[in-house]
């Protein structure tokens, strides 16, 4: 059922991730993605996981859910470690049959890219979309990018418009299969024939969906108007963004994250020798 | 054994999510046939979760629908089929208005039942009628008619189908009191024509004692009684721990009766309390 699509990953809770200011989260996030990258020794790419794992500990979010949103990107990770296995030359030769070759350097470099993968996914996940609502992420943004109203860009409209679509979506799907629903009721065959024929069948889904999307729409514009909205100039904000003790919390821990990977970097440990 | 009838049927929303949500608990009942059924209950209680699964749009997570003493659910190709027997009218069904004309919308439910173009006409014609709107109507487009208009023109969209059972979930809900009150009579004038069921969903249990020959009373999800308008309103005590009250004239009645005025407890339309009362005080006219 169209229902049963959750909108963004977000997963209320109360840890340091949740109360932390959504700006922090973006920029920190951008942090951790430079440090992912900047790993580069066995080390480090050590640290990363344990770090990411903690990160996961600390947001109190489950395992399963984190390595659920894997399951999407199983694939990429599978053909780039085997691309890497086989087709990586080096040194250290450990495996020969007829065409086949497998180097060390191939494995190692292997299980970098697939450390570096899934770090990225659960690290970015549990700053981003896992404990920030898509409201206070599309809030954070606006004041982010809010420099940008200098060389007039219209910011605040375009995260005025986010922020409705995004609360929109729920009620839509649900108005969606409502009107599924009662056309199924007089007969209408939604799942079966070819193409052409089910987009026809769509029809009288379709146009209700547009008409009530259409007078939604105008109720909300008339609703927002009679609230004296009259776009961003001007406007304060109920829940003020501050710069809290969760906020600096985090950012010590990224900064002596960020340190312990350039510096594991330069810690020699060649335990291939 | 009866046309429509529920086995032990349960549905839960979300099964196995934290937002897991049982709507319908383990409901048993068996459709009286040719009788107008109302389905009563608090908001919240599962009627429209329960009416659902009557034309099968939802599977029961347990338990089983029967039509003709076969489980509908049993084959999902003859789903399709089932619904132009059993036909299902939403709360707020106004919104599924589509075609360009009224004529074609009403038309939809018999198109898709394969049928010729003259029968369908015909069909059209006569749904219309039953909803008390003029013929004028039917080459407009059905979305520049009034709300109470549109809600006709969808209930007209399932009578066209002339199903067996007709099942409506708070057809009057949001209409002028005049309003209401016709498109009941009307309804009810179809399914004597018809030889039909009706079951209706209703929040105002005036129009369920008016119109209502079998009662089924919901309770979070659980069936409390089906019966007849006297049994359930007899003891409407009962009714108002589930937050239902009686018709108001029940209340009436029962505040006379414990200020002493003989009357019986089963009392649930203006007539019968008209009856009643005049009774009780032609005895007192007597005694004096
Ligand atoms: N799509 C859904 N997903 C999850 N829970 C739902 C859904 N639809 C209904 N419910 C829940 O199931 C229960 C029964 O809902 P239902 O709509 O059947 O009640 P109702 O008796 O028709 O109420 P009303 O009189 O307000 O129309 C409610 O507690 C509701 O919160
Ligand atoms: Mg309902």
């Amino acid at each position: 059922m169209l229902k049963d699509i959750t909108l963004g990953q977000y997963f209320p809770g109360d840890s340091v991730f949740h109360r932390a200011d959504p700006r922090a989260k973006i920029i920190l996030g951008i942090v951790f993605i430079v440090a992912v990258f900047l790993a580069d020794s066995p080390l480090s790419y050590a640290f990363l996981l344990l770090s990411t794992v903690l990160m996961i500990a600390v947001s109190r979010i489950p395992f399963k859910t984190v390595l659920r949103s894997m399951r999407a990107l199983i694939f990429i990770i599978i053909f780039t470690s085997v691309i890497n296995i086989f087709w990586t030359r080096g040194e250290h030769l450990i495996f020969e049959w007829k065409f086949i070759h497998i180097y060390r350097e191939g494995l190692t470099f292997a299980a970098y890219m697939v450390i570096r993968i899934t770090c990225l996914l659960c690290g970015t996940g549990v700053m981003l979309s896992y404990t920030t609502s898509p409201i206070a992420l599309t809030d954070g943004l606006e004041q982010l990018l809010s420099p940008l109203k200098k060389i007039k860009l219209p910011v605040h409209e375009f995260s005025m418009m986010m922020t409705i679509a995004l609360r929109f979506i729920p009620t839509l799907i649900e108005e969606t299969d409502k009107i599924m629903s009662a056309q199924r009721s007089r007969g209408a065959d939604l799942s079966s024939g070819g193409l052409i024929r089910r987009a026809k069948a769509l029809i009288p889904v379709l146009i209700p969906l547009f008409v009530s999307a259409f007078r939604r729409a105008d109720d909300l514009a008339v609703a927002m108007e009679c609230r004296c909205y009259h776009g961003g100039e001007g406007r304060t904000r109920m829940n003020k963004l501050h710069f809290g003790l969760a906020d600096l919390a985090l950012t010590l821990a990224f900064a002596a994250f960020t340190a312990g990977i350039v510096l594991l970097n330069k810690v020699p440990l060649n335990v291939f020798n | 054994m009866s046309k429509l009838e529920l086995e032990n049927v349960s549905f839960v929303y979300g099964k196995g999510t934290p937002f897991e949500k049982a709507a319908v608990k383990n409901v048993s009942v068996s459709f009286d046939e040719q009788a107008t059924i109302g389905v009563i209950g608090h908001t919240g209680s599962g009627k429209s979760t329960l009416v659902q699964m009557l034309n099968g749009l939802y599977k029961p997570t347990s338990g089983r629908v029967l039509f003709n003493g076969k489980d509908i659910n049993e084959n999902k190709k003859d789903l399709r089929s089932l619904r132009f027997k059993v036909g299902l009218v939403f709360q707020y069904p106004e919104y599924q208005l589509f075609e360009e004309t009224v004529e074609k919308d009403v038309g939809y439910g018999p198109k898709n039942m394969g049928l010729p173009a003259e029968e369908i006409a015909a069909r059209v014609r006569r749904a219309v009628e039953f909803t008390g709107l003029d013929l004028s109507v039917l080459q407009k487009s059905p979305f520049e008619l009034s709300g109470g208009q549109k809600r006709r023109v969808a209930i007209a969209g399932v009578l066209a189908m002339e199903p067996e059972v007709l099942i409506l979930d708070e057809p009057a809900a949001g209409l002028d009191p005049a309003g209401r009150e016709t498109i009941l009579g009307e309804i009810e004038n179809w399914r004597r024509a018809n030889g039909a069921t009706v079951i209706v969903v209703s929040h105002s249990m005036e129009e369920i004692a008016n119109h209502c020959d079998r009662i089924l009373v919901l309770n979070k999800g659980e069936l409390y009684k089906y019966g007849t308008p006297k049994e359930i309103f007899g003891e409407s005590e009962r009714l108002s721990e589930f937050g239902l009250e009686a018709p108001q004239v029940t209340r009436l009645c029962n505040l006379l009766r414990e200020k002493g005025i003989a009357l019986p407890r089963d009392i649930y339309t203006v007539d019968d309390a008209f009856g009643a009362i005049e009774a009780a005080f032609k005895g007192v006219g007597a005694d004096a």
